[in-house]
């Protein structure tokens, strides 16, 4: 079925590319303008305190200084919408994050900012401002505040219970007893609010012939995009314009008006280029408001807030680290027949994060085990806000789980693939709870994890490779791993609009964000197949709110591929109907009798059968719209409407199970044992993402995937001082993201390349996946390398390894989050 | 005051022409003055608003300081030396290896563009305690912030604490040891030449620097005597990247070996101390020995003799074992190619 | 203001502590010394002598008959502390200061094992004192006042009928008192900085203290050193003085002679064996 398309499937150059390599896309930074001001930030030193004053008069008389944000400054966020006939729903359990706060809960959280004339004299500002801080009980590290005196990272508490309605902030700690285990480096398992249980664990273990029980430590790493969240915003006839830097053009939106206390369309957004999220901008972010603000005190006056790479590390975001620990029963045969998934997860100071969840929910589709527990607490610690990173608790998940395979395989003497394969998820493979609703498991669209894995090990030479695996050559050993990423990948119901334009040309508008993926551009190749018409043909529009762009959905959580191809197939199939009818009311006859192909239809050309349209107007030139799209589409609408034959139309197309991703990955590593410095030697990763909308990108994005999970399991850390609870690892050359020269020099891929049933072009994302895949295969290789005693957290650096081989048994401290 | 990063401070820039003018500036403005060569270490400093100099004088405009030249049976380096330029000199590779794969573990490709060879030896310490710009003892307070119960100095010293247990990060530093190198030192009142060995100092010397550079001196070159040339060397770098990283523990060595015989040898090892470390009880006890694994084992335990560790870095005992085991063996460690 | 007396430095938390006192204070503390001791010395060329006229002398000589040629002043055990104590304190000061006037060599262990040398001769000192010595003897309160009176008169030139020095004159004991203060001062704050760095004793530990109080910690250590100069300096100089180094002497020799003892002393103030005079017990 791929086959048969003309342009879904094949490589060509996006037309935003040429901008990017030469350096003329033009990020928030780049934007200047008559009179700008610039902004910077105060922030507070101490990881949990209270504001009691500020004297900024020394700051404010200083001659370029414009004015100061506080937290104060902000608009009080709208109450939750009351259900009709319903109760209000409850107050949050935290006060909502803002971008400036006069209670900071992490060093580094922004406590005001200054605009001046440039930002030597904003800097020179700041440094003349006194805070009084009245310093405040901290923790840093989740373990530590569930010891019995531990300290609460909130005054409320410091463990989120409940979920929805009854989110509750708790002062939870656990006893000694409970500590028991922790001496020896042993999770503790103490009371733990969250949990769900598949069938009956205890019988699952009777059955099993090798349990194991590990505990190891998936350390929480910042997003660290390249681009930081620079923004610039001044304000135009009442509306806010605002240069951002995010994932999701169209949804940013919204959370700008709402934080601003603004209309959504009194807001206009431009970001056409994004360097990079990873889930940290997935609707922008929080500090986009302070520019917003600070110019609307100055009457409008442009206002520009770049932010620093330390900033950024403060209010950039990170993955939620996550301590787990797995008692995994397997038979003889392979089959894992029981699981016992504990995890403590570092909350960070504000929202509940969701990745443990994930992480106890991905378990069960990867692994799909006969019975299974997963039990999670999730703590506050006064460390950078979490927030959603690339595969959020999958790639948790794989980094807790896989070792545990890879020994399992070798005590079992099963093949590690076979171990996967034999466990694999299959067709609409279930997963995670039970849906009250249904009273069953949800269930996937479509798995074919052993496909990927066969595809893979050929690939990879996995059999040649494991044959030397293990042993040693001078002071080296070579080890092989796989590990399969599962994730969520793709989502629903978002609307579609373009436009034939009288000159012939087919203007594609989206409201997908240029992340870095291409999916903004990619998933508009569909319109090129539905309409059969050369893909030069088509202008894309994108990046910038006020040119009118449809309701989209974000770009996380692998999303985009699957709901915006879906929307473009909607809106393409709109226009491929409304060209017909348009053509028919031209030269008559039956609509249907028309073909649309190479810019024509029939053998009206596209300029014609527009300029009909607008003549016609109403639906066909998108002065009247259909009832399902979104409020934000029909604003849109009411900005394009006149400039052509405009399609537009809400995807509504159906769906049974719920759209998942897999990537199979293959890592051979080399350790060498006098030293515990190691490489990936040879690495190889399938994906099964259903069609393949672009070779290219897929290969992009399964590598840059698999390389933020490798630079878990390599380098990248997350430093903080527990005595000051400040961080220690403030810049790249500190907190280590992975180089391109700890990667092998090439490395291969391929994709199973299935079309997904549920969905009209068949295609999945493949954001999330590989980056669960690569960390796990890279720490599965080192334990085939090394044994199951090397490592008990990550990252794997040389001096962790180093103590392991050395003392047979791994040494190092498995329960202290930040070091 | 609050505290803010990531801003330069303003301050007077002078980008001398001649080594002279360079001094006289260094003179005329004193503990004002900041010397700036590739900028590396510079910058961090005054980005962070940590130091604020009313003066910078930047080295790049000098031309006398910039390059390699034959000198005897050795060579001279010019201090500005770009890292690159170092690595790439047909002199440097022929002769001295060991210091063509000193410069060539040093940072990235990029900065080794920038940075200079008289600012890879003359780097400050990398302590990200240090380098918070909190009063520790290397900042004249009264406090080591890297050496507490819950301290994090997996990077730290082993050896020579004298309350700082920050390292020297550099990677050119061992080699020069290693070559019985010569620092030419010089400022307005003439020029001093020191071994290389003792351009690096300790804590209990000075705690706040580490080199013997005092206020108003230059380093201007660096003239490394044929004694090692074509020797054996042997060079290792462990750190947790393979690019753009300082050293977790580092060696250089140059060794005369006849037949299977040790005749004398140079041993130093970096990041373990804040001063290189020459390991001259290991060399003494190799010299006239067979060159054998008994050897290298023996030599391996003598030079972590001493040794004291802290919280997170006791893997740097035998992480500096092995790497003096290995300069003994020589060779290299096998399985090097890529598949 | 000018001089600035205490340096400053920053916490992790940003907040502005004491590192220690100005070691521009040490120049000041050593200055003082040298002031005093140039001044005292002309003083003292031109001054009268103090001690009892020498037919006096003769006239208690004959009354005292009981008194031994020989009289002790320190006993052994007090001998070493004292010793022991100059021994260490002189490390003590060379360590720290000579590295700040630009000395540079690794001091910090010679220091800390001085300190703890110190530290445990004082302690000695103290149980000694208070169990095997007359404690009092040593110590300065408001019935020395006629000492005071009578010794400042004597400096000025005039006799007077006043009270003599007891076993310790007045200076002494002042300047018992002055050390008493810094040397405690100084080695009880360099007890908790050995927590500070790397011995075999403890685990390094700063945090015991808040940032603030190392802060007073540091200041006192530093002003009681400095201190330590100048008092060091003017001890020096009075032991080797030549109207004193008969003191000297009995500090490296335990005893004084019997005219020593009552040229300089007041026998009813400072009784030893043979000092009861026949005539029955004098008033006090």
């Amino acid at each position: 079925m791929a086959n048969e398309y003309k342009y879904i499937g094949k490589n060509y150059t996006t037309p935003d590319l040429v901008a990017k390599v030469t350096g003329k896309a033009k990020y928030a930074e780049d934007y200047r303008a008559e009179g700008m001001l610039f902004v910077k930030l105060l922030l507070s030193p101490m990881p949990h305190a209270r504001v009691r004053s500020v004297d900024a008069s020394a700051a404010l008389a200083l001659p370029g200084v414009k004015a100061i944000l506080r937290a104060s400054d902000f608009p009080a966020p709208p109450a939750p919408p009351t259900p009709p006939g319903g109760q209000a729903p409850p107050a949050p359990p935290l006060p909502p994050e803002t971008a400036l706060t006069d209670e900071p809960v992490y060093q580094g959280e922004p406590i005001l900012a200054i605009a001046a004339v440039d930002e030597n004299t904003a800097v020179e500002a700041i440094e003349l401002i006194k805070v009084d801080y009245e310093p405040l009980p901290f923790s840093v590290d989740p373990i530590d505040s569930l010891r019995p005196n531990g300290a609460n990272a909130r005054t409320q508490g410091n463990v989120y219970t409940g979920a929805g309605p009854t989110l509750k902030v708790a002062n939870v700690k656990w006893t000694d007893a409970d500590f028991a285990e922790a001496k020896e480096g042993r999770l503790p398992m103490g009371e733990a609010p969250d949990t769900f249980v598949l069938g009956d664990i205890e019988e699952g273990f009777k059955k099993a012939d090798l349990i194991l029980d590990e505990t190891l430590y998936s350390q929480s790493t910042g997003h660290q995009p390249l681009e930081t969240r620079t923004a610039m915003a001044y304000w135009q006839g009442g509306k806010l314009f605002l240069h951002g830097s995010t994932q999701s053009v169209a949804q940013t939106v919204p959370n700008i008006a709402r934080m601003v206390g603004l209309k959504p369309d009194e807001v206009v957004l431009i970001s056409e280029f994004t360097g990079g999220g990873f889930g940290s901008k997935i609707p922008g972010s929080g500090s986009m408001a302070i520019p917003a603000l600070l110019s609307k005190k100055l009457n409008g006056a442009p206002v520009m807030m770049r932010i620093t790479r330390e900033e950024e590390h403060y209010i950039g975001r990170a993955r939620a680290g996550i301590f787990g620990r797995a008692k995994v029963g397997f038979r003889k045969d392979g089959r894992i027949v029981a699981m016992d998934f504990f995890t403590i997860q570092d909350n960070g100071p504000y929202n509940p994060q969701g990745d443990h969840r994930s992480a106890g929910s991905m378990a069960t589709l990867q692994y799909q085990p006969e019975t299974y527990r997963w039990r999670g607490i999730s703590v506050l610690t006064n460390t950078p806000p979490r927030t959603s990173q690339r595969s959020p608790g999958g790639m948790q998940m794989n980094a807790l789980l896989d070792p545990v395979m890879a020994q399992a395989a070798q005590k079992l003497g099963i093949d590690h693939v076979e171990l996967l394969k034999i466990n694999a998820p299959s067709g609409k493979a279930s997963y995670g709870p039970i849906v009250p609703a249904t009273k069953k498991q949800a269930y996937v669209t479509q798995a074919n994890v052993r496909e990927a894995l066969d595809q893979g090990k050929v690939l990879f030479g996995w059999e040649e490779k494991k044959a030397t695996a293990g042993q040693k050559r001078g002071t080296k050993v070579r080890g092989v791993g796989t590990a399969v990423g599962v994730y969520t990948a793709g989502s629903i119901g978002f609307d579609g609009l373009a436009i034939v334009r009288p000159d012939g040309k087919v203007e594609v508008h989206t409201g997908i964000g240029n992340l870095g993926t291409e999916s903004v551009i990619d998933c508009q190749r569909v319109y090129a197949e539905v309409l059969d018409t050369p893909w030069e043909q088509f202008e894309i529009v994108w990046g910038n709110t006020a040119k009118g762009l449809p309701w989209t959905c974000v770009s996380a959580g692998s999303q985009t591929v699957h709901a915006m191809t879906r929307a473009a197939h909607a809106a393409a199939t709109d226009l491929k109907t409304k060209l017909q009818e348009v053509a028919a009311k031209i030269r008559g006859g039956n609509p249907a009798s028309y073909t649309v192909a190479n810019g024509k239809v029939g053998s009206l050309t596209f300029a014609e059968v527009a300029k009909k349209a607008i003549e016609l107007g109403g639906k066909y030139d998108g002065h009247e719209g259909p009832e399902d799209i979104n409020v934000f589409t029909k604003n849109a609408l009411k900005i394009v409407a006149g400039m052509g034959l405009v399609g537009v139309a809400k995807d509504t197309y159906k769906r049974d199970g719920n759209t998942h991703s897999f990537v199979a990955a293959f890592a051979e590593v080399e350790v060498d044992t006098e030293t515990g410095a190691w490489r990936i030697v040879d690495y190889t990763s399938v994906a099964d993402v259903g069609t393949v909308l672009h070779p290219r990108n897929l290969q992009g994005q399964t590598f840059g995937g698999s390389m933020l999970g490798m630079g878990h399991a390599i380098s990248q850390r997350w430093v903080y001082d527990k005595q000051y609870g400040v961080c220690l690892a403030r810049r790249f050359h500190h907190n280590k993201p992975p180089s391109i020269m700890d990667i092998p020099a090439t490395i291969k891929w391929d994709a199973t390349n299935i079309p997904d049933p549920e969905t009209p072009v068949g295609a999945r994302g493949i954001g999330e996946p590989p980056v669960g895949a690569g960390c796990g295969a890279v720490a599965a290789a080192l334990v085939n390398a090394l044994g199951a005693e090397a490592f008990r957290r990550y990252p794997m650096t040389p001096d962790l390894l180093l103590t392991s081989i050395e003392s047979k048994t791994w040494q190092h401290d498995a329960l202290v989050a930040h070091i | 005051m609050a505290v803010i990063h990531d801003m330069m401070p303003a301050f007077e820039l002078f980008q001398p022409a001649s080594l002279d003018d360079a001094l006289g500036l260094l003179d005329r403005h004193g503990a004002d003055a900041w010397v700036m060569a590739g900028g590396l270490d510079s910058f961090d400093w005054l980005k962070d608003r940590i130091r604020k100099p009313a003066v910078v004088v930047e080295l790049g405009a000098i031309d006398g300081l910039r390059g390699v030249k034959a000198a005897g049976d050795g060579i001279e380096i010019g201090a500005m030396t770009t890292l690159t330029e170092v690595v790439t000199n047909p002199l440097v590779r022929e002769k001295f290896g060991v210091l063509f794969q000193g410069a060539e573990a040093a940072a990235s490709p990029q900065i080794r563009n920038q940075g200079t060879i008289g600012g890879n030896l003359s780097q400050d310490a990398r302590c990200w305690y240090y380098r918070a710009g909190w009063s520790c003892y290397r900042a004249g307070g009264n406090v080591c912030y890297a050496d507490t119960p819950t301290a994090v100095n997996r990077e730290h010293a082993i050896f020579g604490a004298d309350r700082c247990v920050a390292v020297n990060p550099s990677d050119t530093a061992p080699a020069m040891i290693a070559l019985d190198a010569k620092m030419v030192i010089r400022s307005s009142k003439g020029e001093r030449i020191v071994d290389a060995q003792d351009y690096f100092v300790g804590p209990g010397t000075d705690i706040t620097r580490l080199t013997t550079l005092q206020p108003g001196e230059l380093l201007t070159a660096i003239r490394i005597p044929g004694t090692w040339a074509g020797a054996e060397f042997y060079t290792e770098k462990v750190a947790d990247r393979k690019v753009w990283d300082f050293p977790l523990v580092n060696i250089a060595s140059a060794m005369k070996v006849n037949g299977s015989t040790i005749e004398r040898a140079r041993i130093v090892v970096n990041a373990v101390a804040a001063q290189p470390m020459r390991l001259e009880a290991v060399e003494q006890f190799v010299a006239g020995k067979p060159r054998n694994e008994e050897t290298a084992n023996a030599a391996g335990e003598l030079a972590v003799r001493g040794a004291v560790p802290l919280a997170h870095n006791a893997y740097k005992i035998p992480l500096m074992r092995n790497l003096v085991k290995r300069a003994i063996r020589g060779g290299d460690n096998g399985w090097a190619s890529t598949s | 203001m000018g001089i600035d007396f205490l340096t400053r430095g920053i916490t992790p938390w940003g907040q502005s502590v004491f590192t220690h006192i100005s070691w521009d204070l040490l120049w000041v503390s050593f200055f003082a010394g040298v002031v005093f001791l140039a001044a005292h010395s002309v003083y003292m060329l031109l001054s009268a002598h103090s001690k009892r006229a020498s037919a006096d002398v003769d006239a208690l000589e004959a009354k005292l008959k009981g008194l031994p040629e020989k009289i002790q002043r320190h006993s052994l055990p007090a001998r070493m502390f004292h010793w022991i104590m100059a021994a260490s304190m002189l490390t003590l000061l060379f360590t720290s200061f000579l590295p700040i006037v630009g000395v540079k060599f690794a001091w910090v262990e010679w220091h800390w094992m001085a300190g703890l040398v110190l530290a445990a001769s004082i302690l000695y000192h103290i149980i000694h004192a208070t169990f095997f010595m007359d404690f009092w003897s040593i110590w300065v309160g408001p019935k020395d006042i006629p000492e005071l009176k009578s010794e400042m008169m004597r400096e000025l030139g005039g006799d007077t009928s006043g009270p003599k020095a007891a076993k310790y004159p007045l200076g002494n004991r002042l300047y018992h008192m002055a050390i008493v203060v810094t040397g405690i001062g100084a080695s009880a704050t360099g007890l908790f900085m050995m927590k500070k760095v790397q011995t075999p004793f403890f685990t390094r530990d700063p945090y015991i203290l808040a940032d603030a109080t190392w802060s007073w910690m540091y200041v006192a250590h530093g002003a009681a050193g400095v201190a330590l100069v100048g008092l060091t300096m003017a001890h020096i100089y009075f032991a080797i003085r030549p109207e004193k180094l008969w003191l000297t002497k009995s500090m490296l020799f335990g005893f004084i002679t019997r005219r020593q003892y009552l040229e300089h002393h007041d026998p009813t103030r400072w009784r030893v064996p043979g000092s009861e005079p026949v005539g029955g017990r004098p008033s006090e």
